[in-house]
């Protein structure tokens, strides 16, 4: 069907969608990476986001259940260039196209993403909504307008109810919780290679709940890393630092900081993609990480803070990625630190350590 | 960390010649590495044989010797110089084999010299089998099943445990050449001892076959701090058994889910850690079985590769330039990316589009060979395509080869009629399905026959094993082409009828003009116009390394058909500079040298250079080299668009080899100024009447000549020159279908083949001059002064393809005044074409008469080897006097003739083609060429046998076996060789006339006469020089299995008798003294203070 983009700047792209066909609306954001599309359309992170996909071929290896990183799409809609719609993988159940239709999704395809790219790098991320069918410029402009003088709502009870692991692990060498803003499959495996006890918290959890756990840690999930509901989690979380030590992820990473003391900032262009370099000064060796934030700490704003520590940058255009507070016991990291292989990320490595420490 | 400081000099091993396995990514990996260890201020000493890349010139290192690849010349080297480190892994295969012996005789401890980049360590677990294997074992990483032999019983005993089928790999051989798949013993048994001998070490890895797997190769990248980056991955579209040099392969993968390429990665990076490369760069090769995704690792690569370079120029990662920057201690976080000049080399490019490499082949030069592919590398070049989509790409890609094709097919040169794939017979699609099943050069073509035809995807695939999105792909491309056809006109002259949004979608789909002309029964033309019409015009987008996030500095372009343009044109006055295209015989690095000097003389003139090229090998498309850098196909459609949007002051054509020339006809009637020459110029050489006229008014001769268009021509015009004539087709490059022909019969044959490479141009036909002596010369010209640039001597005589022969710098053999006579006579002729530019003459001498043979009035495959020899860059110059200014303001006025030798001697890839006779002729068959210089001719000879791969004996047993006329002649040679204590050994007819003047012989049966025979000797490698002149035009079948088995041995061998001789005296010469090694800009210095050679540089 056809259908059309509306950014807020103006800018209109046309093409044809595949799906919903109601009014998409959310911030266009752009992913730079090659593989992941089904992945990156259930991460709640991603809820009410429209994500441009820069590789223009998208749908190559079709789409199957176990790639979701949670029950649900979470993404307003998908951008791309060139839907492929007779997929070629093994463990392919449908096509991508089949598999939106039947998860409630919505991709607008036939776009010049590169273009859009291009744009958007220029004019930093921008509201946008996706009309299918004859909807009139005018119409998409005032459902533009009034999605932007309404209070956002939180995604974060969404994601209570349906989350993506409903059995917690059972019992390892450690007692560890998680507070789940938006927990994918994936960090989820990551944090069972960590051979530990694992107690999921929803956002709501008060503080005296997570402590009575008597736990040894507790990390905080990545997730949608606007929403209002975050500040609930930044006050359980101040509540919870120097008691036992905690690690955020992502949005986390975010909650932490602010919890900590530091402001926030949004970028003009945010990281989301597979090939961000983070580097820390005075070592030879950085990581190539996973990101997926277009918010970052204020980095004046941390240093301000005389317990923490910034130890990890973006490479190239100095965001804060990584921040350490040895003797609060608080960590933060702005990427997502899951891998392949049976070992746990560094990341884990180190917060197990350093619960190893203390005990 | 900064760069290392207790280094201080780095000898740098380049690749020596093109040969089929190694190209001239070579030159691209070299010259980045050159560059980069001087940025760094290290002292670089280069070795390379090959005169005609970038790299060897004096200006890219400190010292540059243009000497043998050995062992024995690059310890001297060493000697001489005393580098502190030696960086082997930019040179190929050649360059990481050679740094490993090395190693294993001594040398690099001996003086003290550290191997940068991949240690030795690093190498020898990469490259020998066992190693590896357990390597991989250690760290969890599956390999095939498979076993390493030294003997074929070893081989065998493992090959029967595996099972077939099995592959074959030697060890230590570049390009896969010796692999083989079997499917039972006896061919096992054959595999195994072809393979074993041509391993250097006499190694074989027996394995596992996974034919038919996926191949999927990365390119990874590791410091000496241990960050590890991954610059893409690839997909071959030809599956496993097919290799992955001769496979169409697209970069990034596209069929792999987000968790497989993870886990790729993943063990991407262990295998690098593994192998121990801390400061360079690696190509990993694995094999997935597409039913269930199980992976094994098949290969890797410590070093620059073929792939690399691909990954380089397909990503925008300058790999070379950061490899060699690691391997001198730096981090990838310190290294800056100039593409983007805002990242470091710590960052993994991503795309957005997709990239297509196609391989050129040239199957057509050696009929004799089954046009088959499989595990040993055949292609001789590649092209690289960018489109927005498979489908664009794969179009695109297709035109670049310059196979004659346009895109997939629907050209009007389908070799099977959209009549016949309607309503397919039998016989027809037996012959698709074997087409499909057995890999092979056409396979794509096949795969739309077969959809033409009917047959579903599922078939397909069952047959050829390639993926299914490949051939949905393919699907999608012959639907686009039969919505198209919807629309045809009825007459040639309509105007277009296809509405603009399927215009639009088949331009897209990567449809050129001209198919999209064919589809509607239309013209090119009218194509163009409708689209101009209709405003759907190409647009430029970026290779940027980062998919747009960053607002890239130096990024280069590819057309596509989308909304914007990002093309970065500027007001400043420009030149638009034709590249060669692949790699092929006949037009090969040489081009490419030429058009890099274009793009640097363009720089040293203030005027921007815009290079259009398609070849991912080539230093001509560096992100450094132009201004601006298109990555496009060089046909008229493409360059037209590119010349709208840059509105360059004209366009080169006279440097890319016969592809720009070709073009010079279309651009003119186009409008569009071409520099130097002008295409009338290029019109009166290439057409046989009018060049006729033109020495006629010059006084100077030709052979006689005619021109035919049909076979009762020919035969007539051939009857009335007289036999023997050669036969050609106009406007083609190295020779392609030329032809020494004797007779009317097979005069018909050669005119048929003839008639189908020249098109619609004449067939010429020329006497043939037996036994003359063959001279090549350069000119160099601005339209006033003319300058001999060279005169190249060739040793062979004339009938040999002047690409094939072996030639001299300063001519040897002919007198004074002949030279004076040539060197009058290609003045003459410059001046009357009006030369600006370079010019190349071929003249034969006999009886002291001098002959035109014909004139190119363009840069030749000799100009870079003069260029080295005299220490004056012509092309450069060349390029200048284009531009307008004259010689005598660049100081180059005078003919430069040096007081050393330098001989050109030509390499040929015999090796890759088993069948094929080894005997040269009028058509070209090398692929590369390699340069000696020294004092003395016979010095210079010698050098430039071992490094055209010669291993000249010192002692031992020559075999000797001339044709009649020849027996005279081979006398004093093999006198020269019993006096020097070689054993002669002949077959009866040859061995009767030897013995008549009193030299020993041993007497050796015919083949079919006896055993032990010659061949039996070579098997057991108790011949050490074979000199073999073929007999006739149809030679005898011992002789062909002789020189195969020349080959197969790799035994040195001659088929000429001056190459016999040069060859004899080359080895009085090393039997004598030994070999100096001196550097390019030492005998540069020899040239006279005063000459115009100083002042031109």
């Amino acid at each position: 069907m056809k259908a059309m983009l509306l950014l807020e700047d103006g800018k209109t792209f046309a093409g044809e969608s595949v799906g919903e066909t109601g009014l998409r609306i959310g911030k266009v954001v752009l992913d730079t990476s090659i593989v992941g599309y089904q992945e990156s359309l259930t991460n709640p992170a991603n809820a009410g986001k429209l994500i441009v996909r820069t590789y223009p071929v998208v749908g190559s290896y079709g789409a199957a259940g176990k790639f979701d990183e949670s029950p649900r799409i979470w993404a307003a809609g998908c951008i791309v260039k060139e839907l492929s719609c007779t997929p070629s993988n093994w463990q392919s159940e449908c096509s991508f196209p089949e598999y939106i239709q039947k998860h409630g999704g919505c991709v607008l395809h036939g776009i010049d993403t590169r273009t859009l790219a291009v744009h958007l790098r220029q004019r930093g991320e921008l509201l946008g909504v996706i009309a299918a069918g004859s909807v009139s410029v005018k119409d998409m402009t005032a459902a533009l307008d009034a999605f932007r003088k309404q209070t956002p709502g939180s995604a974060l009870p969404d994601i209570a109810s349906a989350p993506v692991n409903s059995v917690p692990a059972g019992r390892g060498q450690y007692k560890l919780g998680v507070i789940d803003i938006g927990l994918t499959k994936s960090l989820m495996e990551e944090l069972r290679k960590m051979n530990s006890g694992l107690r999921v918290f929803a956002y709501n959890s008060s503080a005296a709940d997570i402590a009575a756990q008597k736990l040894d840690g507790c990390i905080v999930s990545d997730g949608p890393e606007e929403d209002p509901g975050l500040e609930i989690v930044a006050d359980t979380v101040k509540q919870l630092i120097g008691s036992i030590p905690v690690l955020g992820i992502g949005a986390g990473c975010l909650v932490v900081a602010r919890a900590l003391g530091a402001k926030t900032t949004r970028m003009k262009i945010g990281h989301r993609g597979v090939n961000y370099p983070v580097h820390c000064p005075g070592f030879l060796k950085g990581d190539m990480t996973i990101q997926n934030h277009g918010v970052c700490i204020d980095a004046v704003s941390l240093r301000r803070q005389k317990r923490v520590k910034i130890s990890g940058y973006n490479l190239h255009d100095r965001t804060v990625e990584e921040f350490e507070s040895k003797s609060l016991r608080a960590w933060g990291v702005q990427y997502i630190p899951v891998s392949y292989g049976p070992v746990p990320h560094p990341v884990f490595q180190r917060f197990l350590k350093s619960i190893a420490r203390r005990r | 960390m900064p760069r290392r400081r207790d280094i201080k000099k780095i000898v740098i091993l380049g690749s020596g010649p093109i040969v089929i396995g190694q190209a001239c990514e070579f030159d691209y990996s070299g010259s980045q590495a050159c560059k980069a260890l001087r940025e760094e201020g290290y002292t670089t000493v280069l070795v390379n044989s090959n005169p005609a890349t970038i790299m060897t010139d004096p200006g890219m290192a400190h010292a540059t010797y243009i000497e043998p690849l050995n062992v024995e010349s690059v310890s001297r080297i060493i000697e001489k110089e005393r580098p502190d480190a030696i960086l082997p892994t930019l040179g190929g295969q050649t360059g990481l084999n050679l740094a490993f012996f090395l190693m294993k005789h001594g040398i690099l401890k001996k003086f003290g010299v550290e191997s940068l980049g991949a240690s030795v360590a690093a190498i020898a677990c990469a490259e020998d089998r066992l190693l590896f294997k357990r390597a991989m074992q250690q760290i969890g990483v599956n390999v095939p099943q498979s076993g390493i032999a030294c003997t074929v019983q070893e081989g065998l005993k493992i090959g029967l445990s595996i099972g077939f089928p099995l592959i074959l790999r030697p060890a230590y051989c570049l390009g896969g050449s010796g692999g083989a798949v079997v499917y039972n013993k006896e061919e096992l048994e054959k595999a195994l001892a072809k393979g074993i001998e041509i391993s250097p070490v006499g190694q074989i890895l027996v394995e596992e076959s996974v034919m038919g797997w996926k191949e999927i190769e990365f390119e990874v990248m590791r410091d000496c701090a241990d960050n590890v980056v991954v610059i893409t991955s690839m997909e071959n579209v030809d599956p496993l058994g097919v290799h992955t040099g001769d496979s169409m392969v697209v970069a990034p993968a596209q069929t792999l889910t987000k968790p497989e390429y993870d886990e790729f990665v993943f063990l991407c990076k262990k295998i690098i850690r593994r192998i121990g490369i801390s400061g360079g760069g690696a190509n990993v090769q694995f094999a997935q079985n597409p039913a269930n995704g199980k992976i094994y690792v098949i290969e890797v690569n410590p070093r620059l590769s073929r792939s690399s370079a691909l990954a380089s120029k397909a990503t925008g990662f300058p790999i070379a330039r950061i490899a060699t920057k690691l391997a001198v201690g730096l981090t990838l976080p310190e290294v800056i990316n100039q593409v983007t000049g805002r990242t470091t080399a710590f960052f993994e490019p991503t795309v957005d589009y997709c990239v297509f490499k196609i391989c050129r082949f040239t199957f057509e030069k050696f009929p004799a060979a089954e046009r088959v592919l499989n595990t040993s590398m055949k292609a001789v070049g590649e092209a690289m395509a960018i489109g927005r989509n498979f489908r664009e790409a794969l179009q695109k890609g297709l035109r670049s080869i310059e196979t004659g094709r346009f895109g997939l097919g629907a050209d009007g040169k389908d070799v099977i009629s959209d009549e016949a794939l309607r309503q397919p017979d039998n016989m027809l699609i037996a012959a698709i399905k074997a087409k499909l099943s057995v890999p092979n050069d056409e396979r794509i073509f096949y795969v739309r026959y077969a959809l033409k035809a009917g047959m579903p995807v599922e078939e397909i695939h069952a047959l050829s094993k390639i993926d299914r999105w490949f051939l949905d792909q393919i699907r999608q491309i012959v639907d686009m082409e039969n919505s198209i056809r919807e629309f045809r006109n009825a007459g040639i002259d309509d105007p277009v009828k296809l509405p603009a949004d399927l215009l639009l979608r088949a331009k897209q789909d990567g449809f050129s003009d001209r198919q999209i002309a064919y589809l509607l029964h239309s013209k090119e033309e009218r194509v163009r116009e409708a689209r101009k019409k209709q405003n759907e015009k190409a647009v430029y987008k970026l290779v940027d390394t980062c998919a747009g996030e960053h607002n890239a500095k130096k990024p280069y372009f590819y057309s596509t058909y989308e909304s914007q343009d990002e093309s970065r044109g500027t007001a400043n006055r420009k030149v638009v500079i034709l590249g060669g295209g692949p790699n092929r015989i006949g037009q090969g690095i040489e081009f490419d040298y030429c058009c890099c000097h274009a793009a640097y003389a363009l720089k040293e003139e203030g005027i921007e250079s815009v290079m259009v090229n398609c070849n991912p090998e080539t230093v001509s498309t560096d992100y450094d080299t132009s201004d601006r850098l298109y990555f496009e196909p060089l046909t008229i459609e493409d360059i037209l668009n590119i010349i709208e949007i840059e509105k360059p002051i004209g366009v080169i054509v006279q440097f890319g080899g016969q592809t720009p020339i070709n073009l010079a006809v279309s651009l003119r009637k186009a409008g569009i100024p071409i520099l130097g020459t002008s295409a009338d110029s290029i019109d009166i050489a290439e057409d046989r009447k009018r060049f006729k006229d033109m020495l006629n008014k010059l006084g100077l001769s030709q052979p006689e000549n005619d021109t035919a268009f049909t076979f009762d021509e020919a035969k007539e015009a051939a009857r009335k020159i007289g036999y023997p004539v050669l036969v050609r087709p106009s406007y083609v490059l190295g020779g392609r279908a030329m032809e020494i022909v004797y007779d009317e019969n097979v005069l018909e044959r050669f005119i048929a083949e003839a008639a189908k490479v020249s098109g619609e141009h004449p067939i010429l036909i020329d006497k043939f001059i037996d036994d003359a002596i063959e001279v090549d010369v350069d000119v160099i010209g601005d339209g006033s002064t003319f300058v001999v640039g060279g005169i190249l001597e060739h040793i062979e005589e004339a009938g040999i393809h002047s690409g094939d022969s072996a030639m001299a710098l300063p001519a040897f053999t002919i007198s004074n005044a002949m030279l004076n006579k040539i060197r009058e006579a290609s003045c003459k002729m410059a001046k009357e074409l009006d030369i600006v530019g370079l010019m190349n003459v071929q003249y034969a001498i006999k009886d002291e008469k001098l002959y035109v043979l014909e004139v190119n009035p363009r840069a030749s495959r000799t100009v870079p080897f003069i260029s080295k020899a005299i220490g004056v860059p012509l092309a450069k110059l060349a390029t200048k006097v284009m531009l307008g200014r004259k010689l005598k303001d660049l100081g180059f006025t005078q003919e430069v003739v040096p007081p050393y030798v330098a001989i050109k001697e030509s390499v040929f890839p015999f090796n890759r083609f088993s069948g094929v006779d080894v005997i040269l002729g009028p058509e070209m068959k090398s692929t590369g060429e390699v340069m000696g210089i020294d004092k003395d001719f016979s010095k210079a000879f010698i050098k430039s046998q071992i490094a055209a791969g010669q291993n000249l004996p010192r002692k031992g047993n020559v075999f000797i076996s001339v044709r009649d006329r020849d027996k005279r002649a081979v006398l004093m040679i093999v006198r020269k060789l019993s006096d020097m204590g070689f054993n002669i050994f002949a077959t009866s007819g040859t061995a009767a006339a030897l013995e008549r003047t009193g030299i020993d012989v041993t007497v050796l049966p015919k083949l079919a006469e006896g055993r032990p025979n010659v061949l039996d000797l070579m098997k057991d490698g108790k011949i050490q020089l074979v000199i073999n002149t073929p007999s006739g035009r149809i030679p005898r079948q011992d002789e062909v299995k002789i020189r195969s088995h020349v080959i197969m041995y790799n035994i040195p061998y001659t088929t000429t008798i001056s190459g016999a001789q040069a060859t004899v005296n080359g080895i009085e010469t090393l039997i004598k003294k030994s070999l100096d090694v001196k550097p390019l800009q030492e005998y540069h210095k020899k040239l006279s203070k005063g000459s115009g050679a100083r002042r031109a540089r």
